[in-house]
């Protein structure tokens, strides 16, 4: 067990460390300030007080932010490695390769997590700098993000093992994105579609990742406040088990994965 | 990222180009001067709507106006949500009932993650929330008479400010000097306060009038059915202050 431990704890610290060398959180904390620095100062018809639509715009740049940390997390675990053949001696070491994906994942999760963690710290600053107060759904939100963020990982890692890089990313953000926004509107356009197509949608419906589950953000910035115990243990239980579904297949992948 | 700044660069310049030639060249929906107007086009018009979406939005607590849920509901400014019932008629409710009767899960969590417990509105000094959707709204589309007035009912009506309201409308009329609705809000700005100024509303609403009619040569048949009823309206309120003195 022990051994496990110091295994798993060595592939996280790599994954964990990539991101942070990277820089590229940095640069996405730059961009934010640079975005919300004009808006924050703004004061439209020469009215002020208006801080809403300030937290709304930070929440969607937390939320776009995360989803390009996540992705670009779990797509730079495996694909990397494999196109410059550091795969090999990886592979060649005791170890076996679920407790390699294993180990990455949580690498990579660990180091999403983190910067999603600096980017609340920002938000929750800068909205305690307004006088504006979340109470209990804040947590609740942090929560949900996180389990966001823990499944886009593992969509993104999945998606690496099997298609290219560019590929990955594109349809991962497509499919969360787009789920994001219209994944409750699903049932909807199945039944104004016809045929094939309503029953596409049906399916993406069902099996797709609903993203749209995690976001809070309309309750943080309108003030409702937390959301049913019930409902949270709910999406916290769908986050956990679509992404074990997803590292299992991943694991499955990569296990029959020629080199 | 050297030939993206170089297409960037290049892009602007032809927008700035464009933007000197005379507008009846270009079928544009949204009227305006510059490039942003030559870039956008009718992209303006529907971002303005857009806006004005999501400043109705904002008046239900951050609700998606478009959504069912809000059913035949009229708001006491003064517009009804076209068509909010097609669009989010999907039938899920708070039990995840789908529309044939069965449990949907997701529908489930979905109702109880987004939406909200209590239906309420914004009020008072709090709708200044409102504004600065509306102020994208007009920045995107100066000539959204709906997003202008329906600001100046936010400051006048539900924020009681003076001098904001004031504002808004100074800033509509000179983005909008042939509107007779912009016009005729001039003259309630001047005519519905505390302590109105009866002789400058007067000139307000006759101005309106006037408007009207040079729009239309004194044929009313020929102005739109929105003017039509604005020079109505200005004639209105020129009788009740005629009967105030």
């Amino acid at each position: 067990m022990k051994f496990f431990l110091r295994q798993t704890a060595a592939l996280v610290k790599l994954s964990f460390l990539e991101l942070w060398r990277r820089n590229d959180v940095f640069a996405l904390v730059l961009l934010a300030l640079a975005l919300m620095a004009p808006l924050s100062m703004a004061t439209p018809f020469g009215a002020a007080g208006a801080s809403r639509c300030l937290d709304e715009v930070a929440l969607l740049l937390v939320w776009a932010f995360s989803l390009f940390v996540s992705i670009g997390a779990g797509q730079r675990l495996f694909r990397p490695e494999f196109e410059s053949r550091t795969v090999y001696p990886l592979f060649s070491k005791p170890v076996s390769r679920t407790r390699i994906l294993a180990g990455k994942y949580l690498g990579a999760l660990a180091s999403a997590w983190s910067a999603l963690a600096l980017f609340y710290a920002l938000f929750t600053g800068s909205a305690l700098l307004r006088g504006t107060g979340f109470g209990a759904a804040l947590p609740q939100a942090i929560a949900l993000h996180a389990a966001f963020v823990a499944l886009a990982v593992a969509l993104s890692l999945l998606g690496s093992l099997v298609m290219s890089a560019s590929a990955n990313s594109t349809l991962c953000a497509i499919a969360l994105a787009g789920m994001f926004f219209f994944g409750r509107r699903l049932p909807d356009f199945a039944a104004g579609a016809g045929g094939i197509v309503s029953w596409l949608v049906r399916a993406a419906y069902a099996i797709g990742p609903h993203a749209e589950f995690f976001d809070m953000r309309q309750r943080l910035v309108h003030g409702w406040g937390a959301i049913d115990p019930l409902a949270f243990a709910a999406v916290l239980a769908y986050a956990a088990a679509y992404t074990a579904a997803l590292l299992c297949v991943a694991a499955a992948v990569l296990k029959r994965k020629r080199l | 990222m050297k030939h993206a700044a170089i297409f960037c660069a290049a892009a602007v310049a032809l927008a700035a180009i464009l933007s000197r030639f005379p507008q009846e060249r270009f079928p544009q929906a949204v009227r305006g001067e510059g490039a942003l107007a030559v870039a956008f086009g009718d992209a303006r018009a529907a971002i303005s709507s857009a806006m004005m979406r999501k400043a109705d939005g904002y008046f239900h607590g951050g609700v998606d106006a478009e959504c069912g849920r809000l059913g035949e509901h009229h708001h006491h400014h003064g517009h009804h949500h076209d068509g909010e019932e097609a669009d989010c008629g999907d039938g899920h409710g708070k039990d995840g009932s789908a529309g044939g009767g069965l449990f949907d899960p997701w529908a489930w969590i979905d109702a109880h993650v987004r939406a909200p417990d209590v239906h309420r509105h914004l009020e008072g000094k709090d709708s200044v929330e409102m504004l600065p959707w509306f102020w994208a709204s007009v920045k995107a589309d100066p000539h959204n008479i709906d997003a202008w007035t329906t600001a100046w009912y936010v400051a006048h009506n539900m924020m009681k400010d003076e001098d904001l309201s004031k504002r808004v409308i100074g800033e509509a009329l000179a983005s909008n000097p042939d509107s007779v609705e912009i016009a005729l809000y001039a003259g309630r700005q001047l005519y519905d306060t505390a302590n109105p100024d009866l002789d400058a509303a007067a000139k307000a609403f006759a101005a309106a009038r006037d408007l009207a009619l040079s729009k239309c040569g004194g044929d009313l048949s020929k102005l739109s059915e929105d003017e039509r009823r604005m020079h109505g309206f200005a004639l209105g309120y020129l009788e009740k202050i005629a009967e105030r003195r």
